[in-house]
């Protein structure tokens, strides 16, 4: 699989933006590189993709969102995962995994 | 909760929308902020960083839209936006805005109100429960098809008829109400007691007839407009007694709101039972048809069974009756058949209409090619800022929606308001007449609906090209490719060219309807319509008066008339001409020595009775032997006039002047023959009719005549005063020879009014189209003509250039509907009189007019032109 162009698979995007949130309050930006980094550049997540996700999800209730000064004295909104987001995250990895292996064991029969 | 927190940002984007999309536009800025420290950070120059970062975000407003496009009420919220920049887009151009919106709403309005007419007027069927299965019944004559009965052959059709579930009568009748202290004439109907149960209606309040109302006290049912027009909507008006014309009627019950008989046009106020007024109308009589019946289907009837149920009636009656209804065979008009009997006028009304809403529509189509031209480079630069092509399209979409809407809105109520004219258009009545006008949903939908499809076809299609075009090229020049660009203007032109063939169609239909109304009004009607002429309508028999003693009523008020200085004559007669009052009385006429078709003993003929000196009065010319005079009374020989008709059809060759022939029966000798005067309508074709003298026909209701030397009130007052003063109870209505022909030929300018000026209306619209073309190809020209200009063109060649444009096209529009207009007016044959449908002089005259008006919407730009000062447009290159 080409780094570049992997396609996340519906619903992927969402869980992995929660996951990446789960060390703590990140930028949209930092979202990106926060994914690129714990799937070692296998995903590059595309601003176009990026930011109605990100306000999918805060408008769902599964994130919040706070504005804070960023280093270079600007405004930057801020994203923290809450409590509804946490339990989502927990419910799709639960189906995630439940999915992953019932994809392994079809391709190992 | 995600449902709670959807809601609560559904609030945050609609309500707090600045404050949402501030916020976007710093989240976007910030991440594009970080990436560039992120770049450069790697390594690149601040330049290259900012590159990068760029390329990487993409383009902003796309960015902006994929949010915009997830939040919660974005449907919502795109929907305000794209019609917040419509309207500004529509603000910044009102010109284009209110030619656009007008035009439709021309189309629209004059449409939907000319349809409401159609419908009222001839599709709607009859106002009962399932009118489907109502069918007219008619009989089949010689002298062709006629709907009126006499109430003893409606009694036996009635209880004979096996294919019909009931059967009822009607006839019409007017009738003095007291209102106030004055006396009204209101319509009623004089009915069969089964009338509202064969129609299905039942009262509103109280009840309607029964079989017991045939011979108790006289009853009425009042209509809901009259209940509310005089009675105040008085709901115990129900069992308290009226008086009409003389007689006290109960009030037994109130017809169903919007129930106004069963004539279109002239609403009843009342109804009573015919069986109760026995003696008063001549109920008994076989000979007296007055009734028009209608008959409900049994269900599972077919019309062909009916049929053949009423042909045998028909002939068991004609067997019964030889003297009245031989030759007269049943039969009936259905539902359907009517409605295929109105299909065509109703096309032909419709064909003319819609021709203004084909042109507005063309309009409207090139002032969208027009616009698409003038945004072609707003488009690419909106592409290029990275707005996604459905959104533009969406965008695009609601604009030539809100036009649409705006233009509707204004025909709808233009259509209200043209409805609303009726009563101001109707002919000159005593009582008030007039269609039961409404908007009818369907064609609102339907001519809403083409002009909103012409605008989003025509906004449309050139904005999608534009979106398919490529961004570069557009941006990059202010020119188009020359070939794109000719065909927008050449499909333009196309478009202003049909609208000038559409309007050339129109003017030629209205000039013909002109000559038309022209020929009519020139036309010898067989009276001298110079004169003046008073009328005093009178109806001694409300008084109580029997016919001897109404002659003599007449005898003294014309004596009276007489007396008033400024009078040239006066005389009286049962009717008068052209007065759209049926007369169809006629007298039973055999002739000595000429054989009647079908080898009938006598034939029916229209009749009028006069006072002495009535041909002098009214100006109907004496061909050959003498006029009525006061010798011809009652006691002496009975003499007749006849008609110069009559006398070739059974006197060919011949002099009438001393013959006898036998009027119901009774010897008479013709003193005189006059001039054909028309009986009933300008335009019927000409019939023998008889002229009686007063004195040996008299009835008691009439007409007082008076010729006065000039136009004056004065002299009406006092004749009216004269004859009031001879009995007060007789009823009299007033009237002016001129008010009579203004009836007689309300139809015919109404025609030519109406087609008139749809034509204007068509004409305006094309000049408008045609003027948007000849300047968009000024401005196109510009270069050109400055270039000209510079290079020593004068003003005349300036102008021809231009003008040669203009000219061009008035002439193929023209020509075209010249092609049209002469396949077209064919079909309006029945509306032309005196005039064929191919009159070159009309087709000369619109052409002219229409060529005239395109030049001169031509030359309005043409002029401007002129204006181009070549340096100025030199520099712009």
């Amino acid at each position: 699989m080409s780094k570049r162009h992997a396609n996340l698979l519906q619903g992927t995007l969402d869980l992995l933006i929660l996951k990446a949130l789960t060390a703590g309050e990140l930028h949209g930006l930092g979202v990106s590189r926060r994914i690129e980094q714990i799937t070692r550049g296998t995903f590059l997540v595309q601003p176009g993709s990026l930011f109605p996700a990100l306000h999918r999800l805060e408008e769902a209730g599964w994130l919040a969102s706070t504005w804070q000064t960023s280093e270079n004295n600007r405004r930057a909104k801020y994203y923290t995962l809450t409590r509804a987001g946490r339990r989502q995250l927990g419910e799709e990895t639960a189906d995630w995994n439940r999915i992953a292996l019932a994809i392994a064991r079809a391709l190992d029969a | 909760m995600p449902l709670m927190s959807r809601l609560s940002s559904l609030w945050r984007n609609l309500v707090h929308r600045e404050r949402v999309e501030r916020d976007l536009d710093d989240e976007i800025r910030g991440a594009l902020d970080l990436m560039v420290q992120e770049k450069t950070r790697a390594g690149l120059s601040a330049s290259e960083a900012r590159r990068a970062a760029a390329l990487e975000l993409g383009p902003p407003d796309a960015l902006k839209d994929g949010v915009r496009d997830i939040r919660a009420g974005a449907l919502i919220d795109g929907l305000l936006r794209d019609l917040r920049y419509a309207v500004r887009l529509l603000r910044r151009n009102p010109l284009f805005a209110a030619t656009a919106s007008l035009s439709l709403a021309v189309g629209i309005g004059v449409n939907s109100a000319a349809f409401s007419v159609t419908e009222a007027a001839l599709l709607r069927s009859w106002p009962a429960s399932a009118p489907e299965r109502l069918v007219r019944i008619v009989a089949t004559t010689p002298e062709g098809q006629e709907s009126s009965f006499s109430y003893p052959d409606y009694r036996d059709l009635r209880d004979q008829t096996r294919a019909l579930e009931g059967v009822l009568a009607y006839a019409r009748h007017g009738t003095m109400l007291p209102i106030g202290a004055e006396s009204h004439l209101v319509l009623d109907d004089l009915v069969s007691t089964n009338y509202f149960d064969v129609l299905g209606l039942s009262a509103a309040r109280g009840r309607t007839f029964g079989a017991a109302d045939a011979n108790r006290q006289p009853v009425v049912v009042i209509s809901d407009t009259l209940w509310r027009r005089v009675f105040n909507a008085d709901p115990s008006v129900v069992g308290t007694t009226i008086n009409l014309t003389n007689r006290s009627y109960a009030v037994i019950g109130i017809a169903p709101p919007g129930f106004r008989g069963l004539e279109r046009a002239v609403p009843t106020d009342l109804w009573i039972p015919a069986e109760s007024e026995e003696g008063e109308t001549a109920l008994g009589n076989r000979s007296s048809r007055e009734f028009e019946l209608l008959g409900r289907l049994r269900s599972g009837a077919t019309p062909a069974q009916t049929r053949a149920d009423l042909e045998t009636i028909g002939r068991r009656l004609a067997l019964a009756y030889p003297a009245v209804d031989q030759g007269r065979l049943m039969g009936l008009v259905s539902e359907r058949d009517r409605l295929r009997g109105v299909l065509f006028p109703a096309f032909l009304f419709m064909t003319g209409v819609g021709l203004v809403l084909l042109i507005s529509c063309a309009n409207v189509a090139g002032l969208m090619l027009a616009r698409y031209e003038a945004r072609r480079r707003e488009i690419a630069l909106r592409l290029a800022l990275g707005v996604s092509r459905r959104r533009l399209v969406r965008q695009l979409l609601t604009e030539s929606t809100l036009l649409a809407l705006v233009g509707a809105a204004l025909g709808l109520l233009l259509a209200a308001w043209l409805l609303h004219l009726q009563p101001a258009l109707m002919p000159p009545m005593e009582v008030e007449i007039g269609l039961d006008l409404r908007l009818d949903p369907g064609v609102v939908l339907v001519t809403v609906a083409a002009s909103a499809l012409t605008v989003l076809v025509f906004g449309l299609v050139p904005a999608l090209q534009a979106a398919r075009l490529g961004v570069v090229s557009s941006l990059k020049s202010q020119e188009q490719p020359a070939g794109r660009r000719r065909l927008a203007l050449s499909l333009r032109s196309l478009f202003v060219l049909g609208e000038i063939a559409l309007a050339m169609v129109l003017m030629t239909a209205s000039a013909l309807l002109l000559r038309s109304l022209l020929h009519s009004e020139r036309m010898d009607l067989g009276i001298d319509t110079a004169k003046h002429v008073v009328l005093f309508d009178l109806v001694p028999g409300v008084a109580q008066y029997d016919a001897q003693r109404s002659l003599l009523f007449f005898e003294q008020a014309a004596e009276r008339a007489r007396s008033v200085p400024g009078v040239a004559h006066a005389t009286f007669a049962r009717r008068v001409l052209l007065s759209g009052s049926g007369g169809g009385a006629e007298q039973r006429v055999s002739i000595p020595g000429v054989v009647l078709p079908q080898g009938q003993p006598s034939i029916r003929i229209k009749f009028n009775a006069v006072g002495p000196h009535y041909f002098e009065t009214v100006g109907t010319r004496l061909l050959t032997g003498r006029s009525l005079t006061p010798a011809d009374a009652s006691s002496s020989p009975r003499v007749v006039v006849i008609s110069d008709f009559m006398a070739r059809r059974f006197w060919p060759g011949v002099n009438p002047v001393g013959r006898h022939i036998a009027i119901e029966g009774r010897d008479c000798e013709i003193v005189g023959v006059v001039q054909d005067a028309r009986i009933n309508h300008v335009h019927e074709s000409r019939e023998p009719y008889l002229y009686l003298p007063f004195a040996q026909a008299p009835v008691h209701q009439g007409t007082l005549i008076v010729e006065t030397a000039g136009d004056s009130h004065l002299v009406t007052a006092a004749i009216r005063d004269r004859v009031r003063a001879l009995d007060p109870n007789v009823p009299m209505t007033v009237r002016t020879l001129d008010d009579i022909l203004r009836l007689a030929f309300w139809q015919d300018r109404m025609a030519a009014g109406f087609v008139g000026v749809l034509g204007l209306l068509g004409m305006f619209l094309a000049a408008v189209g045609l003027y948007g073309v000849i300047a968009q190809m000024v401005n196109r020209r510009r270069q050109e003509i400055g270039i000209r200009v510079a290079l020593g063109a004068g003003r005349r060649s300036v102008l021809g250039l231009v003008l040669g444009d203009g000219l061009t096209l008035a002439t193929f529009g023209t020509g075209a509907g010249m092609v049209a207009a002469f396949g077209a007016t064919r079909l309006m044959s029945t509306l032309l009189y005196g005039v064929e449908p191919t009159d070159p002089l009309a087709f000369a005259a619109s052409a002219a007019v229409v060529m005239l008006v395109t030049l001169t919407a031509t030359y309005i730009p043409a002029r401007r032109a002129l204006g181009v000062d070549p340096i100025t447009v030199l520099r712009c290159e």
